[in-house]
């Protein structure tokens, strides 16, 4: 998770302000989504509604969490990859509903009560950079990174990177997601425990640390951003897990108290129609969820390459459960003890 | 005295024309209304008999065109059994007496008497009948020509039998007559009447009793 | 006359729209609380499978409780309806071990706990929800301590649940209405086949067609059809005793008629003026006895098969006096001494038709005149007693048997007086009268005492007094 703040203000520099004499309606989006990935969709809202002035906060999933719930004023659009903290916040009433054709079109398992939207579609990949592959054979599968890390273990002492349970808002939930999905989790823990692993708070951390060193592994990091970064970083691979695949959707709500609700909802009903699914499936790596459009990045795509094994995290009350305190204390005396067993 | 009688059944008009003649009188007759309206513009009767169902028209029509002319020549109508409407309607209509058919021919001749008597009376204000004859003037009476002397309710009782002569005369009537609003013992008229036999007694004219009913100045067969 | 009081459709609708109106309230009402609960229950039973899954995660370590909420259990308590979760688990002592109450709501949760599974109503930033509460023992080697488990959801799904049921028990049942409706119609439409069906064998019948009616028809029409033929028997019987009667009068009247035929016809050949005279007072008394039959036949069968006359208040004193009167003049009652008793003060009044009355006062009157020899007394009477109005008439003549007082009722009985001038009708004309009026006839004789007649009429109640118009 990057410390600072990165205030990231746009105005409407792109396009001549139409003298209309018409006050614009602000907008204001409190996001955990890279505002560089993000900018095509954001541009594409203005030239759409000129009306509206568009303010877009982009921060850690922590902050939105809590902007969210202690903002005054409240924020209009809430955005984030913390699909547990997003929908606790949903239960507890803070979203409105959307009632628009968008929101109705929209597939039924992305979405929860009409109030709060999946509208990305991104896996969550292991990345290795190039000299990996000159020293072991390059992991294709959760179990190879498990192996690796168990018969490589000198060599990739320091080297290994991953999400920081505590320190991010999905890190946790992956790992929960991971342990559901396979009992070996554990001891995928305890061998990266063994390796002595760097917990990292958000993926461009560790693509970062993957680009200038000294990672080689990445493990459990948003396949969004790395296939981007990987675009421009030739030397490191995304390596979809072909044994299953997590896909995390980043959910976006209209804040209840939203004061611009408006604005709120013509941007809620952008992103969910065609024109805004068009330009994510098109100009960013987030992978849209609409069936109808096409493009490089949608769902449908994803699943055509890989097929039954993509396995999304449902947007449904079940997220609570790794939001519950108890359940998280649990797992992090477990995670606590694991990382400790296998060190020498 | 000059009749006039319209009635379209020849049968009943023969026995009517013979049966009033003999009281002295000029008798015609007419069988259609028509004739009669016009008979009755032309001359004076002194009495109408008139039959009511005349094939021409209803008699009621012609004795309400008389009397709004201001004749007040005395009608008697004929009128058939079961016809109290008529009956009514005609003497509503002016008509003075009526008779229903079939009648007996004594019998119209006594009403025919009594309407003649009533129209002469008029004329002289003496209430005659047989011997007797009343001056309701001067308040003499005589009989047979000779004068009685009356005490006032028996004169009184005398008038009143007379204006009724050959008629029942009713007892409130003649009670009014006598003795006016005042209360009066049940048999208060009789010891009058009682008088007035003895004076009539043997005179040719009698007083006839009709129980719970009047007194009727008769002939006396006698 | 016919009034058109409303149609069988029109009372059928009212009644069903009444009966549907009234039962429909009620099961609609049963239908909406029945719904309500099915909703619930069904949804209950989604809280009550959450919690026991729950349940079933929760292990105790060390007489601690510990649990990992399943994932599952969340997603059974947000049901296909995505409503929003609440759970809480709370220890011995209260306080929440997990869940995503916020501490105020989880206390006053443990507060309310009993031992039995509970269900609450409680408000949640302004929504409604509905918790189920149970408790958790365990079983094991060390006793350990119970724990309560809250689970709950919003309602916005069952409350839909129970407007879908309810919506579809009200559709089925205005569907049904409707049918019933349109059924009913057809069904009277059905029904009423009969009741035409009689209309036209009706019409089809010829004037003066008095048979019975023979119909196929159902129940409830046969009592009409009965009452029909009761009619038209009725009319038969009338139609039986009026052509019955026209025999008997015409049979009547060709007697003295065939009799004054050959009187004249003998006299015609004789040329003895006395022979003439006798004949012709024959010719003459025979007239006025068949002017007068003629007279009372008219009377008659206008009594017995003339419309009904309207009765009016009249005073019978006044029409008695009035009647008596004009008799008294009367050329016939010359020779007779008529007259009338001494009259009650009071008016007498009684509910009649004056020229009946008339007309029956007349008879009595005529009758004595001709069968009581010359100076006798005939006297009429009226008096009240005991609320009956008797009008009486009583002569000095021979008097009656009582074996032929029985047989004075009826037409052209003389009482054996075959000598005299009536014609036997007079008295029948009396009863007739009598009759119209609700009045009874009485007779009373004794040999050589004369014969009394009275007719008793009801006094007119004093609400028929009022109701009804003065007549004189």
């Amino acid at each position: 998770m990057t410390p600072y703040l990165r205030a990231g203000i746009i105005l409407l520099c792109l396009l001549p302000i139409v003298a209309t004499a018409q006050n614009p309606t602000p907008l204001i989006i409190e996001a955990a989504l890279d505002l560089k990935i993000f900018t095509p969709l954001l541009e594409a809202f203005e030239q759409a509604h000129p009306d509206i002035a568009l303010t877009y906060y982009d921060r850690s999933t922590l902050e939105v969490n809590q902007r969210a719930q202690n903002a005054d004023p409240a924020p209009d659009v809430v955005i984030s990859s913390a699909m547990p903290w997003q929908m606790a916040l949903v239960n507890q009433g803070l979203a409105q509903p959307l009632d628009s054709d968008a929101a109705r079109n929209w597939p039924a398992w992305a979405k929860w009560r009409n109030e709060v939207f999946g509208f990305t579609f991104e896996p969550i990949v292991t990345v290795y950079r190039l000299e990996l592959a000159r020293h072991m054979m390059p992991p294709t599968t959760h179990a190879d990174v498990h192996k690796l890390l168990s018969t490589h273990q000198d060599l990739l002492r320091g080297r290994v990177t991953t999400y920081s349970p505590t320190g991010s808002g999905i890190g946790l939930m992956l790992f929960q997601q991971d342990a559901r999905y396979s009992p070996r989790f554990w001891d995928l823990v305890a061998a990266m425990g063994a390796a002595d692993m760097s917990l990292e708070n958000n993926t461009q951390a560790m693509l970062d640390g993957l680009t200038d060193g000294p990672y080689w592994l990445g493990y459990n990091l948003l396949g969004s951003y790395a296939l981007q970064w990987a675009r421009s970083h030739p030397e490191l691979i995304v390596q979809i897990p072909q044994d299953y695949a997590l896909v995390m959707m980043r959910m976006a709500f209209v804040h209840r108290n939203a004061p611009h609700a408006e604005a709120a909802k013509t941007f809620m009903n952008f992103l969910l129609g065609a024109e805004g699914q068009r330009v994510l499936a098109g100009d960013t790596p987030l992978f849209s969820v609409l069936p109808e459009v096409t493009g490089p990045y949608t769902a449908q795509r994803l699943r055509d390459q890989i097929g039954e094994r993509l396995y999304p995290i449902p947007i449904n009350a079940s997220l609570l459960a790794f939001d519950d305190p108890l359940r998280r204390r649990l797992f992090m005396q477990r995670w606590a003890r694991e990382i400790e067993i296998l060190k020498p | 005295m000059r009749l006039l009688i319209v009635e379209d059944d020849p049968l009943i008009a023969v026995s009517l024309t013979q049966s009033l003649a003999p009281l002295g009188n000029t008798v015609e007759v007419f069988h259609r209304l028509s004739e009669a309206r016009t008979a009755l513009a032309h001359s004076q009767f002194d009495l109408v008999v008139l039959d009511l169902g005349l094939p021409d028209g209803s008699g009621l029509a012609l004795l309400t065109e008389i009397r709004n002319r201001g004749n007040a020549t005395p009608v008697l109508i004929l009128t058939a059994r079961d016809g109290v409407a008529e009956r009514v309607q005609g003497l509503d209509a002016g008509a003075d007496d009526y008779l229903t058919k079939p009648f007996s021919l004594p019998e119209l001749q006594a009403r025919v008497r009594a309407l003649m008597r009533r129209s002469q009376q008029r004329t002289d204000n003496r209430l005659r009948f047989g011997p007797l004859c009343f001056d309701q003037k001067s308040g003499d009476v005589t009989l047979h020509g000779e004068r009685l002397d009356l005490p006032r309710r028996e004169l009184g009782l005398m008038e009143g039998l007379l204006l009724h002569a050959e008629r029942i005369a009713p007892r409130e009537q003649l009670i009014d007559r006598l003795f006016g609003f005042g209360e009066v013992g049940p048999n208060a008229l009789e010891v009058y009447i009682s008088r007035l036999r003895k004076r009539l007694s043997g005179s040719g004219v009698r007083i006839r009793t009709l129980r719970g009913l009047g007194y009727r100045l008769e002939d006396d067969p006698e | 006359m016919i009034v058109i009081d409303g149609t069988l459709k029109q009372r059928l609708a009212g009644w069903l729209l009444a009966a549907v109106g009234l039962l429909g309230t009620f099961l609609l009402i049963e239908a909406y609380t029945s719904a309500q609960r099915a909703a619930g229950r069904a949804y209950d039973s989604q809280l009550q499978a959450a919690s026991l899954t729950i349940a079933e995660a929760v292990q105790w370590q060390d007489g601690e409780p510990i649990v990992e909420i399943p994932a599952a259990a969340l997603q059974i308590l947000a049901t296909d309806h995505q409503e929003r979760v609440f759970y809480t688990l709370l220890n011995a002592a209260g306080q929440q071990i997990t869940g995503n109450l916020n501490r105020a709501m989880a206390k006053s949760l443990g507060d309310a706990f009993s031992t039995n599974p509970m269900w609450k109503f409680a408000q949640n930033r302004g929504v409604r929800i509905r918790l189920y509460g149970r408790e958790l023992r365990s079983a094991g080697w060390e006793s350990s301590e119970p724990v309560q488990i809250w689970v709950g959801h919003t309602m916005s799904g069952r409350e839909a649940l129970a407007k879908e049921l309810f919506l579809g028990t009200l559709t089925r049942f205005l569907a049904m209405v409707a049918l019933t409706a349109l059924l009913s119609i057809l069904a009277i439409r059905m029904a009423l086949q009969p009741v035409r069906r009689l209309r036209r064998t009706l019409l089809q019948r010829k004037a003066n067609d008095v048979s019975p009616v023979g119909a196929q028809v159902p129940g409830e029409l046969y009592e009409l059809v009965e009452t029909l033929n009761v009619l038209f028997e009725r009319q038969r019987q009338g139609r039986n005793t009026l052509l019955r009667f026209t025999a008997d009068a015409s049979h009547q009247l060709k007697t003295p008629l065939a009799g004054l035929q050959s009187v004249s016809e003998l006299a015609l050949l004789s040329n003895k003026p006395e022979d003439w005279r006798q004949a012709l007072q024959t010719v003459h008394d025979s007239s006025e006895r068949t002017s007068r039959l003629a007279g009372q036949l008219l009377s008659l069968a206008r009594l017995r098969h003339g419309t009904g006359e309207i009765h009016a208040r009249l005073n019978l004193t006044d029409l008695l006096r009035e009647t008596v009167m004009e008799w008294a003049e009367r050329d016939t009652a010359q020779n007779h001494d008529l007259g009338l008793a001494v009259m009650p003060d009071s008016p007498l009044v009684i509910s009649g038709e004056p020229w009946s009355l008339r007309e029956m006062i007349g008879n009595l009157i005529d009758n004595a005149l001709l069968y009581t020899p010359a100076g006798s007394e005939i006297t009429l009477g009226l008096k009240q007693s005991a609320g009956l109005i008797t009008l009486s008439i009583q002569d000095s003549g021979s008097g009656v048997s009582n074996a032929l007082l029985e047989r004075l009722h009826q037409p052209f009985e003389r009482g054996g007086r075959q000598d005299t001038a009536g014609s036997g009708l007079g008295l029948a004309i009396v009863d007739s009268i009598a009759q119209a009026h609700n009045a009874t006839l009485q007779m009373r004789s004794e040999p050589s005492q004369g014969l009394w007649i009275g007719v008793q009429f009801p006094v007119l109640s004093s609400t028929q007094q009022h109701s009804q118009s003065e007549q004189t």
